[in-house]
């Protein structure tokens, strides 16, 4: 496990560099990118399915990359972009290309379907994330303001 | 006036510009482009910004000049990804609605991040050989394939970026990025260097690989950008066919002509 994410940690920051992070949150997202990565293999022990798994580990990644981003005052997308990529489709995305060349239909649909819904998984685990966390941060301020009008 | 208000859409064009060519999602560069009028005191904004092409239109509200409409579009062409200047012209916006900046001041600051330097070539390089190396330990490749596509993603990344000096077209570079990481890979294993072809491959063309533009579109789609999502998805697909033609154009010839030696 702790080489797994040694490994994942050292390919998010290797992509972190190709996307040209600001220097001070290199580290920061490779750790997310490691402990999303992480969640993703636990989890598709524990449920047997690349779906579920890239869902929950893009969960991770989205709630870590808000708390971050509130914390370090920085954008969300700079942790969210290089902390899913270990979890991206991308070799499903080539499979599936490679199937369409290949004029192998059937394996084209079943990995081209698998692919999307794994991206889908991820896109609606870091959307759910996002509007929560605005959902809430919504009604904590008008708490506040509440407050400020009573007071 | 008129010519204020001008500048002050030429301005949040500019900011909306440098986000979208940059990688943001465009409902975060339609965000900034409406903070930053509403920072001018323009209450009347509508944008409408996909990823080939920004759209602003303003309404003055003035009663000078006979409440002109003023209208922007900004076409993209060309688009990378690169979160500093994204992160650096989201803290911009953040800075403007907080304390009060001319519009001469926003647009120097903002020409100064359009301009700000990436990470030095060397460390790029090194960057995308760590980054498909290690990956492909994840997906559960040997000592031997981490070496050699450690290698290969690094001469992947030096031709890629050379062939974009020339101003080819996204399905050229993708291409021969693809037919390199084939050829290589079956080098590699020839010289007894790599055990999988497979995994050296697939390791080495993640820096290719458009997985963030698929994700990308798919948040779009579910989010109702719509044509936006039409947009990255056919990107990314465009990317993902070229660079499986690259790879099944020299495994084809490898496999069909030398008998895959």
């Amino acid at each position: 496990m702790l080489l797994q994410f040694i490994f994942s940690f050292l390919s998010t920051l290797g992509f972190a560099i190709l996307f040209n992070i600001p220097k001070k949150s290199l580290i920061k997202a490779s750790f997310v990118g490691g402990i999303g990565w992480i969640a993703y293999v636990y989890s598709n022990e524990k449920f047997h399915s690349l779906i579920v798994a890239s869902f929950i580990g893009a969960c991770i990644v989205a709630i870590i990359s808000e708390i971050f981003a509130r914390k370090f005052k920085e954008t969300v997308t700079v942790f969210v972009i290089p902390g899913i990529i270990p979890l991206v489709p991308g070799a499903g995305m080539y499979y599936t290309m490679l199937a369409v060349i290949e004029k192998d239909f059937s394996r084209f649909a079943s990995t081209g379907s698998e692919t999307m819904f794994v991206a889908g998984g991820i896109a609606a685990a870091i959307l759910i994330i996002s509007s929560l966390t605005r959902m809430i941060f919504q009604v904590s301020r008008r708490k506040y303001r509440k407050n400020i009008e009573t007071h | 006036m008129h010519s204020t208000m001008k500048n002050i859409l030429a301005l949040a064009v500019y900011a909306g510009e440098i986000m979208l060519k940059n990688g943001a999602e465009t409902y975060r560069v339609e965000d900034t482009i409406i903070r930053i009028c509403h920072a001018y005191n323009i209450p009347c904004v509508e944008s409408f910004v996909t990823p080939t092409g920004i759209f602003v239109s303003i309404d003055p509200q003035d009663h000078n000049n006979d409440d002109n409409v003023i209208t922007f579009i900004k076409r993209i062409q060309i688009r990378t990804i690169d979160l500093n200047k994204i992160s650096q012209v989201n803290n911009f916006s953040r800075k403007l609605t907080t304390s009060y900046l001319s519009v001469e001041e926003g647009m120097d600051l903002l020409k100064k991040i359009d301009t700000l330097p990436k990470y030095p070539g060397l460390l790029k390089i090194i960057g995308a050989g760590i980054a498909s190396a290690f990956f492909g330990l994840l997906l559960g490749s040997t000592y031997n394939d981490f070496f050699s596509s450690f290698f290969i993603a690094m001469i992947i990344y030096i031709a890629v970026s050379f062939i974009d000096k020339l101003h080819s077209n996204l399905f050229i570079q993708n291409f021969i990025g693809g037919a390199i990481a084939a050829l290589l890979a079956i080098f590699s294993v020839n010289i007894d260097l790599g055990m999988n072809i497979d995994k050296i491959i697939i390791s080495s063309i993640m820096i290719l690989v458009p997985g963030v533009a698929i994700t990308n579109a798919i948040r779009d789609y579910i989010s109702g950008e719509l044509l936006s999502g039409v947009a990255r998805s056919a990107e990314a697909i465009i990317v993902a066919i070229s660079i499986a033609v690259g790879v099944g154009a020299v495994m084809n010839t490898w496999i069909y002509f030398l008998g895959g030696l």
